[in-house]
């Protein structure tokens, strides 16, 4: 041995199409005009598409005082990493769960932000990890850890990600290359040459700052009243207890838009009758509970409700700041709609709705209307259509679905009551099935039959189990085809319902 | 053309003698084909030696200026098949391909190559696809060396070893009569460095000046030659392969302090286990090494003299040999045995079975070794303290941090046009099914990924078809066989449809018609397909190939009569042709041709020309789609049917729901299948379609003008 000269060893995590090898070769730039080598590689593999990929990097000097080559791993190895750099909050993660940060050794730079993965997208609810669990992790395995959303600062300067990382490496003063070097490797070839710069010097930035961005807490419940659209329902709110009451604003204000102010008098009358028995387990999480999803099943979406909101005045804005169109660009907005008979019969008086659906010519002819639509949404024709269909709400009172979703919410309501007087926690977990009515089409018939069963399970054995009602609800969640649901199901109540 | 482009790198490829030349792996190749005087080159495209395929493409007018003769082979049994230019004449010749399932496949063709022996030298440059960041089962080519008798080349990983053995691989190939493997690992393919170059050479015989055909019947593989063949692999080739190795020092010792000990690795592995005896203190950044390290750039054949030189003379021998089953073990312990040396050869023992040599699984294994020979060394890591290395985070840590990593599994890109077919595929399936699927090879594997989980078997490139013809008998449908252009043209054609057709399957054959071979990175095929009108209305125009081979007609010539081509993107009419073959009376085997063209290849197409069309004023059409958050529940079916990247999830914004809605981000490219599933499978009204024009003509300004005044009117 004669030599204690070692490689600075990089592992860059990044995913398919984030410009990672962009990245690793402006890395080699600045280490050739500092007079080092780098040696890298990478596997792309088939993960080019939408997998993690991972990009290794070892830097030495030059030394011409030795004729031999380095010779430097073509491996990321467990204790053997000097600084890890990451895209994206879960994949740092991936990094720590593969050994590649040490505690006495490994800097981490990551972005804080989240690209979903399939698996958390696909979800029936919310299968969306922690990445406040992964930020703490980092914090405390790294040796030293520099963690923002360099994915917002990229879009801020209209640039891509690569280049806020790279700052965000410069920045940590990790490596021993002066800024302007990394600035010289930016501006040597590609496109967006001044857009990766200013993104680079804002990473830098941000490194220098040397802050560990948290992850904000859980912003605290505005001040709930103040939010209040019609203060006539500012008493009765205020007789519940402050856990519920910013859910039953919004619910209150959710349903007057929806419907009327007698409907949301409807809201609270029905909700009075459970906040009653709510004996303050889990701090009043019953009332609040029923108060969220009865708010949402009374505001369930029937083509009325569709046309209202597809016509509220701040659409457009929203679409164009989410396609990125300024003001006055010209823009035409398409909708895809696909009303069944079903739909249709729905916003028919109960009677009339009831028979067509009965009769196979009526159903028939009703086909005829129903079928894939695009309209677009600004041309007068469909504006107007929209707005008829708009003012039926009007009549809603009187609709096919307004009594069929109504039947179902009382007998949701009386089952959550029946429970109360046994156990307030076997209630609230009747409660909480609301979360799982929603959807159109298939999915609103699956979701509320599901509602109904779980319901009609807890009034038949009269359980007294909170757990056995959980189970129901997460196995309702678990796919989308009945098949978990099926399973847990007592087979007698499953057939009853 | 393929999804990255060479060009700029490939003029590299011009450096001279005494020029440095940094670069890829796969580019230092080239320069030492070229460096070598290589006459014809070929094979088929496959990470990780896709890149290679590209990189000779793009260089075609450099190999044009040299005369060297070059082809994107049908197969890599046609690469394989082309090597016989070297048995009668004295032409360098080197084909590549994905290993070991190109190796399958060429494999009839590479054992007659090897039974005839070469006169001129013969390199077959396999990706050794193995490990981290490999797309098939595991299995080595080592095997397929031994069997054959062909020579297994697997260089030290640095720049200046890759380039010196191609042209010593060549001299080794010419010296023994004999075509070899030229092996590169993942990682060595895409590993980075410099070297320095020599000038090419162009080959002696080319179109320019070309060969006196002459023919040698004993090279003819039938009988007798065949005997005498195998005879002269073991009492000329070998012997000769051996002593060229021998004499020119293609292996390599690094002599160390501590003489008792001593590693054999393959080249492929030498760099790991430098790293790994750097951080035990054992050696330098530099290569300087206290225990002597005997590397075997040429991992088959082994040469006996060398071999037992190293280790007569030492107590205990480490061996790393990657892989199962242990191929050289056993031989270098035949070796000693047999000339009663007591030296202990270490190497399964005490290294996994099974599985990549990576950087900590060599620590472990040389740290185990150490212990094992019972050496006087202190070390820095204990095997514990590597072991902790490995698992930084335990208890309780440890499983919050697996429960908050998502596995991300490949999938389709945005826009792809397999993902409506697969939709559509999957909204039949609940009407008719569940299915039973034979896939294949290509993209289109990802539909046995989340979110469409379609799909039972993978057999092999274009051998979807073939293995439904006996599971078609057990099952409660017609088959389905599921195969891309990609593989329909390497093997499908034949060894499926003829096959079927032959055999009356009564099945129904997808075959999917994106352009290109997409998974490999878009490198062209013989068909193409119909540039479809997707929701983006911009691209008219046709693809720049010129002749196209059809699919349809290839089908057509071996008798198949049920055939129908539907574009993926109109999922109505494709569950509709679905649906029919499935259960139509008509006998015979069902084609349906699935027409789309890949969108990361139409992209790259149509992105510059859109560019253009708005910077040059014309009036253009940006398509794009949008998810309503208000009417959004947060069920995320839509996503289920679809799995897009670009159709995600956001935080709910409305404070009641609690399930984030789904979301359309910008990379969107406007493909449409969001609007047709949410037709297709009644999905919800949430989803629209945005059309921003950009430099609106007269009428569009007017239109817009009057529209905006007379809805604020109304509203």
């Amino acid at each position: 041995m004669s030599t204690m000269q070692k490689s600075i060893n990089i592992v860059a995590a990044a995913l398919g199409g984030q410009g990672g090898a962009v990245f690793t070769n402006w890395l080699i730039l600045v280490a050739e005009s500092n007079g080092w080598r780098a040696q890298t590689t990478s596997l792309a593999g088939v993960a080019q598409r939408t997998g993690a990929t991972i990009y290794y990097i070892e830097l030495i000097p030059r030394n011409e005082q030795i004729a031999t080559e380095p010779v430097l791993s073509l491996f990321p190895s467990p204790g053997d990493i000097d600084i890890a750099i990451c895209s994206e909050i879960a994949e740092a993660g991936r990094m720590l769960q593969r050994g590649f940060i040490s505690r006495d050794k490994t800097a981490l730079i990551t972005s804080s932000n989240r690209v979903y993965s399939i698996t958390e997208k696909i979800d029936l609810a919310d299968g969306t990890i922690e990445p406040e669990v992964l930020l703490d992790l980092s914090k405390e395995y790294a040796k030293e850890l520099v963690a923002f959303d360099m994915q917002s600062v990229a879009d801020q300067h209209k640039s891509v990600i690569s280049s806020v990382m790279l700052g965000a490496l410069a920045g940590s003063g990790t490596l021993p290359f002066s800024k302007q070097s990394f600035l010289d490797a930016i501006g040597s070839s590609g496109k967006g040459i001044e857009a990766s710069k200013a993104a680079f010097n804002a990473g830098f930035e941000q490194a220098q700052s040397g802050n560990v961005q948290i992850f904000e807490p859980e912003t605290p419940p505005s001040a709930s009243l103040a939010a209040l659209e019609d203060s006539r329902f500012a008493d009765p709110i205020a007789r519940y207890p402050t856990s519920a009451r910013e859910t039953i604003v919004h619910g209150v204000n959710k349903l007057c838009g929806y419907q009327d102010v007698d409907y949301a008098q409807d809201y609270l009358d029905r909700l009075q009758l459970i906040s009653e028995l709510d004996d303050g387990t889990n701090n009043g999480e019953l009332t609040e509970l029923t108060a969220r999803y009865l708010a949402l099943w009374m505001s369930f979406e029937d083509v009325p409700r569709v046309a209202q909101l597809k016509l509220r005045e701040s659409r457009l804005d929203s679409i164009r700041e989410e396609v990125g169109a300024d003001q006055t660009s010209i823009m035409y907005v398409t909708e895809f709609f696909k009303p069944r008979p079903e739909e249709m019969c729905a916003i028919m008086p109960a009677a009339l709705g009831k028979r067509i659906l009965a009769s196979k010519l009526g159903y028939k002819v009703l086909t005829t209307f129903s079928g894939g639509k695009q309209l677009r949404t600004n041309t007068i024709g469909v504006f107007l259509a929209l707005k008829f269909l708009a003012g039926m709400r009007k009549f809603r009172r009187g609709s096919l679905g307004f009594q069929h979703e109504h039947k179902m919410i009382d007998s949701w309501l009386d089952a959550i009551k029946t429970a109360a007087g046994r156990d307030v926690r076997l209630a609230i977990e009747l409660a909480k099935c609301g979360r799982l009515v929603k959807g159109y089409g298939d999915t609103r018939h699956r979701t509320s039959e599901q509602t109904q069963k779980i319901v009609d399970h807890a009034n038949c054995t009269k359980t007294n189990d909170p757990d056995e009602i959980a189970k129901l609800l997460a196995a309702a969640l678990a796919d989308d085809s009945n098949t978990a649901f099926g399973k847990a199901m007592p087979t007698s109540a499953a057939t009853a319902a | 053309m393929a999804e990255r482009s060479f060009k700029e790198e490939v003029l590299k490829l011009h450096a001279g003698d005494g020029d440095v030349f940094s670069g890829e792996g796969i580019l230092a190749i080239t320069k030492g084909l070229l460096q070598s005087g290589v006459a014809y080159v070929g094979g088929y495209q496959g990470s990780p030696i896709s890149h290679l395929m590209d990189v000779l493409n793009d260089a075609q007018d450099i190999l044009g200026d040299l005369g060297v003769h070059f082809e994107a082979n049908g197969s890599e049994a046609t690469a394989a098949a082309m090597l016989s230019a070297s048995v009668n004449y004295p032409l360098r010749g080197a084909v590549t391909w994905k290993s070991t399932v190109g190796t399958n496949v060429a494999s009839d063709a590479l054992s007659n190559l090897a039974s005839s022996g070469v006169t001129g030298g013969s390199l077959v440059i396999v990706g050794e696809d193995y490990g981290e960041g490999s797309s098939i089962m595991q299995e080595r080519t080592y095997a397929f060396a031994m069997k054959a008798q062909m020579w297994l080349v697997d260089p030290r990983p640095n720049l200046p070893s890759i380039v010196d053995m191609i042209e010593k691989s060549f001299q080794l190939s010419e010296a023994s009569n004999t075509p070899l493997f030229y092996m590169m690992r993942i990682r060595g393919c895409h590993v980075t460095g410099e070297f320095i170059a020599k000038d090419n050479v162009a080959p002696k015989f080319s179109s320019r000046n070309p060969v006196n055909p002459q023919r040698e019947p004993e090279k003819i593989i039938l009988p007798p030659n065949v005997y005498h063949q195998e005879q002269e692999k073991i009492a000329d080739r070998w012997p000769a392969a051996v002593n060229f190795i021998k004499n020119n020092k293609l292996n390599e010792w690094f002599d160390g302090k501590h003489e008792q000990l001593g590693i054999i690795t393959c080249g492929g592995i030498y760099n790991t286990i430098i790293r790994a005896l750097e951080r035990q203190g054992l050696a330098d950044c530099y290569g300087n090494t206290d225990i002597p390290i005997y590397v075997l750039n040429v991992a088959y054949p082994l040469v006996p003299d060398e071999v037992i030189d190293f280790c007569k003379s030492k107590q205990h021998v480490l061996l790393l040999e990657e892989g199962q089953p242990a191929y050289i073990e056993p031989e270098i312990n035949t070796m000693l045995r047999q000339l009663d040396i007591q030296t202990r050869i270490y190497g399964k023992n005490l290294l996994p079975r099974a599985g990549e040599y990576t950087g900590h699984v060599v620590l472990q294994g040389l740290t185990r070794f150490l212990s094992a020979a019972d050496h006087p060394i202190s070390l820095p890591l204990s095997i514990d303290a590597i072991g902790a290395l490995g698992a930084p985070l335990t208890g309780n840590d440890f499983e919050q941090l697996l429960e908050n990593v998502p596995p991300r599994p490949s999938g389709l890109c945005t826009g792809c046009p397999e993902r409506p077919l697969f939709s559509a595929l999957k909204q039949v399936q609940d009407e008719l099914g569940p299915f039973h699927i034979s896939s294949d090879i290509g993209c289109h594997s990802f539909a046995t990924l989340a979110p469409f989980n379609l799909g039972n078997t993978i057999m092999g490139y274009g051998l979807s078809l073939a293995s439904s013809s006996s599971v078609r008998s057990a099952l409660p449908h017609k088959s389905i066989s599921i195969m891309g252009d990609g593989g329909f043209w390497h093997n499908g054609l034949a060894t499926g449809v003829a096959s079927a057709v032959f055999n009356k399957h009564d099945g129904v054959l997808i075959i999917i018609n994106n352009g290109y071979s997409a998974a490999t990175g878009g490198q062209d095929i013989p068909s193409m397909m119909n540039a479809n009108l997707i929701a983006t209305t911009m691209d008219v125009e046709k693809l720049e190939r010129e002749q196209s081979q059809s699919i349809e007609n290839a089908c057509r010539g071996t008798g198949v009569e049920w055939l129908k081509t539907i574009s993926t993107y109109d999922i109505e009419s494709m569950k509709r042709t679905l649906r029919d073959a499935l259960t139509t009376q008509q006998a015979g085997l069902k084609v349906i041709i699935a027409e789309g063209e890949c969108m990361l290849n139409k992209q790259r197409r149509v992105k510059p020309l859109m560019k253009k069309a708005i910077n040059d004023g014309k009036r253009t059409v940006k398509a794009r789609f949008y998810i309503d958050h208000q009417t959004c529940t947060g069920d995320h079916a839509c996503i289920r049917i679809s799995g897009c990247p670009s159709l995600t999830i956001k935080e709910n914004p409305d404070p009641l729901r609690e399930d984030p809605v789904s979301y359309v981000d910008n990379s969107c490219v406007g493909c449409g299948v969001c609007g047709s599933n949410a037709h297709a499978a009644v999905l919800c009204p949430s989803f629209s379609r945005v059309d921003v024009i950009h430099n609106p003509s007269a009428f569009d300004k007017l239109m817009w003008n009057v529209r905006q005044t007379v809805i604020g009117w109304l509203s």
